[in-house]
Order: C-alpha cells, then sequence, then structure tokens
C-alpha cells in the first residue's frame, strides 16, 4: 500500500495540462458553460478528440491489438481528471473511450470492430446512450422497446428517454427486448444503431438543466440490419452489465467538484467572504467530501489495475462522487445567495451542472442498495 | 499508487491482529473502563513486539503506524495508541515515557489518559511542551465517554519545541485522530451491521428493510472515505492541509455512525452488556478534539486558500 504518483504519472499530468493550456481557445470557459451535450462542445470536440487522437491519447487506455497503447488505469485516470475538471472538451466522446469501444472489443463481431473502433479512435463519431424508457429508468430490465426479427433485420418499435447527445449522435448503443415473451434480463439484445436510419425521430425534452440536455428518442418500424447486434441475441444484458461497471466511474466528476471548490473558494476572497469562519467550515467540509470520493475512485482503479474483477465498490465510490457534487452546488448557491438566481450567472450554471448528479447513471438509491447487499451483506426477505 | 497490501505490511497487520486477539476487545474495554483504568499489559506487549517503533522503522513508516493505530482502535484497546504509535515519535527525537497524553492548549478541557500519563506534549501558541509527569500533576476526570479522562495540573518541561513543530503536531494529531476514528467507526458499524442481520421485527431481520439500509450502506461509504482519507494523509507524512481534510471528513463522519448505529441498535444499543457502546462513546469524544469538525475544516481552508481575506 502506498498513495505515491510516480515520477511519470506526474509528468505526464503536467504534458496533459500544457496541452490543454495550448489546445483550449480563449472563450473556452464560456464556451463549455453549456455541458457536454451543447452544440458548441458537441462540435468543438470532433476538432478536439482528432488532436487527442493525432497525440495518440484519445484512446490510450485501449489495447494495441485496437489501436491503443496498453495505458495503465491510473495514465487513463489522470487522463480523465484532467478533462472533467477542465469541463470535458471531449464532450460526449468520453463515453466512446470509457466503454461503448470496450463493450464492442468484448463482443463485437470483426465486422462491427472493424467499422466503429477506427472511428472511435479518430475521435469523429459521436453515440448516444439507448437504456432509460418512460417505463424503466431504475428499473432498466423493465425495457419494452420491442425489435422483431423480419429476415436481416429487426423492426424497432418504442422509445427512449433523458437520451444526452441524443441530438449530435450518429450512432446508438440501444438496449431492445428482442425476446417478446421474455421477462426481466432475459431476451434483451443490443443494437449499434446509426443514427440516421429512417424512423427515427429525437425530441429535446426542456428542462431546468439547461438547453439540449435530455432528449426522447421515437423507433418507429426501424429497420435495424441484424449485422448490427452486438453480442448474442436476447443475451444482451451481460454485454450491459459489462458496459455499466465501466461506466460507473468512467466519468471523473469528484476531480470537477474539487475544481469549481477551489474556483469558489477564489470568488469567496473576492467577495470578501473567505475571512468568515462560517465560509471556511464550509469550503474545507466540502473539501474533505471531494477527497474522499478522488480515493474512493482510486480504490476502483487500484482494483482494476491489479486485474481484479468490478465490484461494488465502484457503487461505493459513486455514492461518494454524488454527495461531493452536491455539497459543492449548495456551497455555489449558498455563497452567491439570491445572485445565484440570475440564469448563466456563475453559481447557476454551477448548480444545474451537479443538480443531476443522484439520478444520472443510476439512481443514488440503487447505488445503495448494491452496497446493502453486496457489500454489508444485507438480507434482502 | 498501490491500494492492496504489501507483503510485508499484512505480515505485520496479522501479527498485530494476533496480539490484539489475546491483549484487547470489547470485553476487556468494558471491564477496564468499568475502574477508568488503562491498559498498559497491552501497551507494554505492543511495544515489546516493536509495534511503536514503525513510525520510524527502517522497512516501516507513518503509514503503517496508522495501520497500527487503526486497528488497535477497531478492537477497543484502552491506550492512547495515536500518542504513542505516530505523535510523539514523530514529534520528539527521544523515547518519552508512556503513557503519552496530547493536551491542547486550553488547560482546563479533559484530555483522554491524561490522569495515567507520565508524559505529555501540549499544543502552545507559539510551539511544542514535552512535559515528564508524576502521579500528584494530574487529576481524574469522570466521564461516560469511553476513555479515562483526566486534567494536566502541573509537570516538569523537559523541553520546548519551536512554532513549526506545533505545525507538526497539530497535523500528526489529526491524522492520528482520523485513523482512531475511522477504527471506532468501522467497529461501531460492525457490530450495527450484526445486530441488525439478527434482529427480528414485524417478522423479518430490520437489516432487510430498506429504510434501514440505505442509512447502512451511505455510513459505510462515509466511514471507507474516513479510512483512506487518514492512511493517505499519514503516508503523505501529514500535510498540513491533508491531515486537516481525514479530520475533518472523520469527525463529521463519526457524529452520523453516532447517531445511525444508536438508532439502529434501538435500547439494547444503550446498555453496558451490549458493545456498541465501546466506540460509538468514544466517537464522541474524539470527534469534538481539537475542535473538532469545524475547526478542521477552517483549517483545511487555511491549508488550501491560504490568505484569509
Amino acid at each position: 500500500m502506498e498513495f505515491d504518483w510516480s515520477p511519470e504519472e506526474v509528468a505526464y499530468r503536467r504534458e496533459v495540462q500544457e496541452f490543454l493550456a495550448e489546445a483550449l481557445p480563449d472563450d473556452w470557459e464560456e464556451l463549455s458553460r453549456g455541458g457536454p451535450g451543447s452544440d458548441a462542445q458537441a462540435s468543438f470536440s470532433r476538432a478536439f478528440c482528432a488532436r487527442l487522437a493525432e497525440r495518440g491519447w484519445l484512446t490510450q487506455s485501449w489495447p494495441r491489438a485496437h489501436g491503443g497503447a496498453d495505458a495503465s488505469p491510473w495514465r487513463h485516470a489522470i487522463f480523465g481528471e484532467e478533462m472533467w475538471g477542465i469541463g470535458e472538451p471531449r464532450g460526449p466522446q468520453y463515453m466512446n473511450v470509457n466503454w461503448i469501444g470496450p463493450a464492442i472489443m468484448q463482443h463485437g463481431s470483426e465486422e462491427q470492430k472493424a467499422l466503429h473502433l477506427p472511428k472511435i479512435s479518430a475521435g469523429q463519431v459521436l453515440w448516444c446512450q439507448g437504456f432509460s424508457e418512460p417505463e424503466a429508468g431504475s428499473d432498466l430490465v423493465a425495457l419494452r422497446t420491442a425489435a422483431a426479427r423480419d429476415g436481416d433485420d429487426y423492426t424497432v418499435n418504442g422509445s427512449k428517454i433523458w437520451t444526452s447527445y441524443a441530438n449530435h449522435a450518429d450512432y446508438c448503443f440501444l438496449l431492445v427486448r428482442s425476446d417478446p415473451e421474455s421477462k426481466r434480463h432475459r431476451g434483451i439484445s443490443v443494437l449499434l444503431v446509426p443514427m440516421d436510419l429512417p424512423g427515427i425521430d429525437v425530441r429535446e425534452i426542456p428542462s431546468v438543466v439547461g438547453d439540449r440536455y435530455f432528449h426522447e428518442v421515437f423507433f418507429s418500424d426501424v429497420r435495424v440490419p441484424v449485422s448490427c447486434r452486438l453480442g448474442p441475441e436476447n443475451e444482451g444484458w451481460s454485454v450491459v452489465t459489462y458496459a455499466l461497471q465501466h461506466e460507473r466511474v468512467g466519468a471523473a466528476r469528484y476531480h470537477r467538484a474539487a475544481r469549481i471548490l477551489d474556483d469558489l473558494a477564489e470568488q469567496a476572497r473576492a467577495r470578501g467572504q473567505l475571512g468568515e469562519p462560517r465560509v471556511r467550515e464550509q469550503l474545507g467540509e466540502a473539501r474533505a467530501l471531494c477527497e474522499a470520493a478522488r480515493l474512493l475512485s482510486y480504490r476502483v482503479i487500484d482494483q482494476r489495475a491489479h486485474g481484479l474483477p468490478p465490484s461494488a465498490d465502484a457503487n461505493v465510490a459513486r455514492v461518494a462522487a454524488t454527495t461531493a457534487e452536491q455539497a459543492v452546488a449548495d456551497l455555489a448557491v449558498e455563497l452567491f445567495g439570491s445572485e445565484a438566481l440570475v440564469y448563466g450567472s456563475y453559481a447557476d450554471t454551477r448548480f444545474r451542472w451537479a443538480m443531476t448528479a443522484g439520478v444520472a447513471v443510476g439512481a443514488t438509491e440503487v447505488q445503495l442498495n448494491l452496497v446493502a447487499s453486496r457489500v454489508l451483506g444485507l438480507p434482502r426477505e | 499508487m498501490d491500494f492492496e497490501l504489501a507483503a510485508d505490511q499484512q505480515a505485520i497487520l496479522e501479527a498485530v491482529e494476533q496480539l490484539l486477539t489475546r491483549h484487547a476487545g470489547p470485553e476487556r474495554a468494558i471491564a477496564l473502563s468499568a475502574k477508568a483504568e488503562y491498559d498498559s499489559p497491552l501497551e507494554d506487549a505492543l511495544a515489546e513486539a516493536g509495534f511503536l517503533d514503525l513510525a520510524r522503522g527502517d522497512e516501516t513508516g507513518p503509514l503503517e503506524a496508522a495501520l497500527l493505530v487503526e486497528a488497535v482502535a477497531r478492537a477497543g484497546g484502552v491506550i492512547g495508541v495515536g500518542a504513542a504509535a505516530l505523535v510523539a515519535p514523530l514529534l520528539v527525537d527521544e523515547e518519552l515515557p508512556r503513557p503519552v497524553a496530547l493536551l491542547p492548549t486550553q488547560r482546563e478541557l479533559p484530555v483522554r489518559y491524561a490522569a495515567h500519563a507520565r508524559s505529555a506534549l501540549r499544543l502552545e501558541a507559539d510551539g511544542v511542551a514535552v512535559l515528564s509527569l508524576e502521579p500528584g500533576d494530574t487529576e481524574a476526570v469522570a466521564s461516560n465517554f469511553g476513555f479515562p479522562m483526566g486534567r494536566v495540573q502541573g509537570g516538569r518541561e523537559r523541553t520546548r519545541l519551536g512554532p513549526e513543530a506545533a505545525e507538526r503536531l497539530r497535523a500528526w494529531w489529526q491524522v492520528a485522530l482520523a485513523a482512531e476514528l475511522a477504527g471506532c467507526m468501522r467497529a461501531a458499524l460492525d457490530t450495527t451491521l450484526d445486530y441488525v442481520k439478527k434482529r427480528r421485527q414485524f417478522g423479518r431481520a430490520i437489516g432487510s428493510f430498506q429504510g434501514v439500509q440505505h442509512r447502512l450502506a451511505q455510513l459505510h461509504v462515509a466511514v471507507e472515505g474516513s479510512r483512506w482519507l487518514a492512511l493517505e494523509a499519514a503516508h503523505a507524512g501529514a500535510p498540513v492541509e491533508g491531515a486537516a481534510v481525514a479530520a475533518a471528513h472523520a469527525a463529521q463522519a463519526a457524529r452520523r455512525v453516532f447517531d445511525e448505529t444508536h438508532q439502529f441498535s434501538g435500547a439494547m444499543g444503550f446498555t453496558r452488556e451490549h458493545d456498541l457502546h465501546v466506540w460509538s462513546m468514544r466517537l464522541q469524544a474524539l470527534r469534538l478534539e481539537l475542535g473538532g469538525a469545524p475547526a478542521h475544516g477552517r483549517a483545511v481552508a487555511s491549508a488550501r486558500w491560504a490568505g484569509d481575506a
């Protein structure tokens, strides 16, 4: 047990920071305010990820056989922290690298690998995640979007909801029920669906989080070639489980929260609030929550580095990150008081960014269920 | 970066656990606490085995010492292990007569183990006073909070260390506190988990209710976070910010662990026959030390965002 970064890791972090200082435009702060799903960030990500690809950084965590560099999980984590810390200039493409690509490597046919992996590696493709449905949120296995086999195609009917990035996506990682008689985990398949197929309709759901944040995606008699199915028919749940394990700690949101907290402290100083004992207490206690979330996330990265199977420690890390994000967001509005009510103000954007933390990527209650049963061994009954 | 124990760390911890099985545990803590006694046999056994020298060993350091502190706290050991194994060896070169007490600047406050201490480190505004104590220099203070408490009224000042030492004392004290809190919280939580799995009401184990499960799961997250923060801060040599972060997190978590473990243990949790109080009452004492979470939080802010105004 030891907690030092190696000299190579320290140097690498500095290299990434220097690259970011040079590669991001002067108005990045403004540009990034809309979040990774905004039009501005989505289009910026295509140019930016191409540069990352040139440097060999975009998919460095992937195996060499798939164009990666077998970079260690720690190097991948450093890279992810620096990206999230600055507001995720990869836009939605972080998902491609973190779990969509790995899922295709693990379960894809040779044709699928040849089609998708080079596009992801080049930083030229945007994906969205077609998981949640109106009647299948936290209870994902209740999903009903149907894929009926018809010769060499599936005919897909149904709808997905809350789909971030659907407005920009080239492909959707879509969960469907391919066996109409099936229930729950059985009978689910994964389809890699081009978003320009006829019959797909994307509608924005206006929300208080921000513009172009949530979408609904409707599928009306969409004909998807069988060759787009990822993994065996009706056994998509194991593909999803694998993907979700990569997703849980894929985004270094704890690092973003810590950076925002640093920023808040500077704002408090500028506003003459940093001398107030109560403000200092709140800043310090929020910092402690960010640091705990960092270490609990590192714990999971360490397990991956040791080649251990994914565990419910990922859920522990996720709960800690959510707690930290919420503490920072609450502090942002409390520091600014009623000034936070101005749309687009500093505190307003920070608050909106954090308000989905307990719901996105699986509600906190689901994470707590898993911790209770898998870590604490509490009975179900 | 490596969160797994190395083979030698594993071996040390196994040896420590074996020793604690013989020389510690809640039953012994309850018996000693009824007489407000200090567990000198335990401290001597740890010293004899070399475990109190871990912090300054050739092959070991503060991380191994922090792991020891956490393990002793988990076993309910009635000794000032944080002071003996971590704080004192890292502050002063000479080996101080044990027990060693850690004293805040305010002289009127009751202090853990003060009535039994033969040495003490007192945090002063401008440094650290290293005190030799005779039995007449201290008095016992009755307390319900799991530790024999006392006050230091006299003592001979052996040495005086400068302002730099005051910062070091505060930081190592915070790390030791965080490690002790992490150990006590883990034991309190484990005891409660055992209880809610066995205790049945309404025809089912109370630990099967989701309203109970979620709160216990949240405690687990808080306790694990505290533990890793304490260990990282120890490994890093108690940096001012990291030490305060570890103490702030642990002190915040301790209040919740106290409230919730007692809530789920029902009336049984208040009795002296049930083990929970061995750790829960200590949590209250520890979380208030050095000014508690608010003071640790302010220390984090000062260290990280230097310049107050």
